[in-house]
């Protein structure tokens, strides 16, 4: 959640050149998936997903 | 019931009595001291009796009660309890609870309560049915509600529980909060969650502590050290359910401004380019024409210098021309006068002159005589006059 929200202030100040934000919009998609599933997924289903990976 | 009265200091009984009351007259004394003080009459209250003292042949001397007070009672349970709260003050423990908080993903739950318990149905249920849609994991932690048993019962769950709990980071522990619940029960039985041993327990405890355990009529010191307090088992699952709520809201929040922000950032970066795309030309043909500008000017620069150039060393050559013919005439005539001079100077110099005038040339051999010495006696000569020759010989 802190690396989100970093991700979210990063942006919000204009720090990332077009490279960086390619990359960040991924990182940042990963983390809120992970984080969502977390709130609704069960610890078994959530193991689950991260071994398919 | 058996009334004692304790040395102040050290708790030794100083006196003791037996006190009874008529069955009829117990059925109303009794509920009126449970509403007024919300607690059953219990062993190691104080209370304030009216009696009337009773001798019997056979059971010796005892006291009949006839009427209580629960007032006194009530005064006595407050002044303990503010003691309580005085000592986990001085300890330092009261607001350790407080200062916790629960962590962002607080889904795995260790309930204390009692299985047969309604409000923990409801709690399990309603964590169960929430319409986010958000997984819980509860393990219960059986214990003892009400009555007597409450404190240990509790305690005891709660040392499972630790017991339980990975000591090394709080991110590997196995749960991420402890709620205590107990259904809509009696009100009367909150005695027992107000002891100090269970005070010190929970406010000591590692993990928030979540206490659902009477109504808003009466705050237990339980509730007084807990992280947080709700009135009832349900409220406890809905704090749970809006905590993860705030949660998904903040993800959300940061998805939202994720999209606009990269949205925002695309668009201004487009916008540069488009900006750039049409100003390109332009510049292009801009320094293109400035540059063809410098080469023209350049090269009628050049064209120009070539020319004065030109025009001056043309008029060199005709000033040099002009005075050649000058130079010429005047150098012939000096030539001329100094030919003249000469012819002159030649001419004076002719010998036919001086013949002329009546000198003589005098030739021996051909070659003049210039010394009259050089002659002898025989000689031919020549002496050459004016007009002829005579020939002679020297004597």
């Amino acid at each position: 959640m802190a690396e989100l929200q970093a991700i979210v202030s990063k942006m919000e100040n204009d720090e990332l050149d077009i490279d960086q934000l390619s990359e960040q919009l991924k990182r940042a998609q990963e983390l809120i998936k992970f984080c969502k599933d977390k709130l609704t997924k069960t610890d078994e289903e959530i193991k689950k997903i991260l071994s398919e990976k | 019931m058996e009334l004692i009265q304790k040395d102040e200091q050290n708790a030794t009984p100083i006196a003791k009595a037996s006190a009874k009351c008529w069955a009829s007259k117990w059925m109303l004394v009794r509920p009126y001291f449970e509403r007024t003080t919300g607690q059953q009459p219990q062993a190691g209250m104080k209370v304030l009796l009216k009696v009337y003292p009773q001798f019997h042949e056979a059971y010796g001397f005892s006291w009949i009660v006839t009427d209580i007070d629960p007032t006194y009672t009530l005064g006595d349970m407050a002044r303990k309890r503010q003691e309580i709260i005085r000592q986990l003050k001085e300890e330092g423990v009261f607001d350790l609870q407080k200062e916790l908080q629960l962590p962002l993903f607080c889904q795995r739950i260790a309930v204390i309560s009692s299985e047969t318990a309604a409000g923990y149905g409801d709690f399990c249920n309603q964590l169960a049915d929430n319409p986010y849609g958000f997984q819980f994991q509860t393990q219960l932690f059986p214990a003892i509600m009400q009555g007597e048993g409450v404190e240990q019962s509790i305690i005891k769950a709660l040392e499972r529980i630790y017991s339980l709990t990975s000591h090394t980071s709080s991110l590997t522990s196995d749960f991420d909060c402890v709620v205590i619940i107990r259904g809509g029960g009696a009100t009367s039985d909150m005695s027992g969650f107000d002891t100090l041993a269970l005070a010190e327990n929970v406010a000591n405890f590692p993990l928030p502590i979540i206490t659902g355990i009477g109504h808003d009529r009466d705050e237990s010191i339980l509730d007084m050290v807990s992280h947080i307090r709700v009135k009832t088992p349900t409220a406890a699952a809905s704090l749970l359910i809006n905590h993860l709520k705030m949660v998904l809201d903040t993800i959300n929040d940061a998805q939202d401004s994720i999209v606009r922000l990269t949205r925002q950032k695309l668009a201004t970066l487009n916008a540069h380019l488009s900006t750039v795309q049409e100003i390109l030309p332009k510049l292009f043909s801009m320094v293109k024409t400035r540059h063809e500008a410098r080469l023209e000017t350049l090269f009628s620069q050049m064209l120009s210098t070539m020319q004065q150039k030109m025009i001056t060393q043309q008029n060199r050559i005709e000033v040099i021309e002009s005075r050649i013919p000058m130079i010429l005439s005047k150098s012939l005539m000096e030539k001329r006068h100094l030919l003249e001079m000469v012819e002159e100077k030649t001419k004076s110099l002719d010998p036919t002159l001086l013949l002329a005038r009546g000198y003589s040339i005098t030739l021996k051999d051909g070659r003049t005589v210039r010394d009259a010495q050089a002659l002898q006696k025989g000689d031919e000569i020549e002496t050459r006059l004016a007009n002829g020759l005579i020939r002679s010989t020297v004597q």
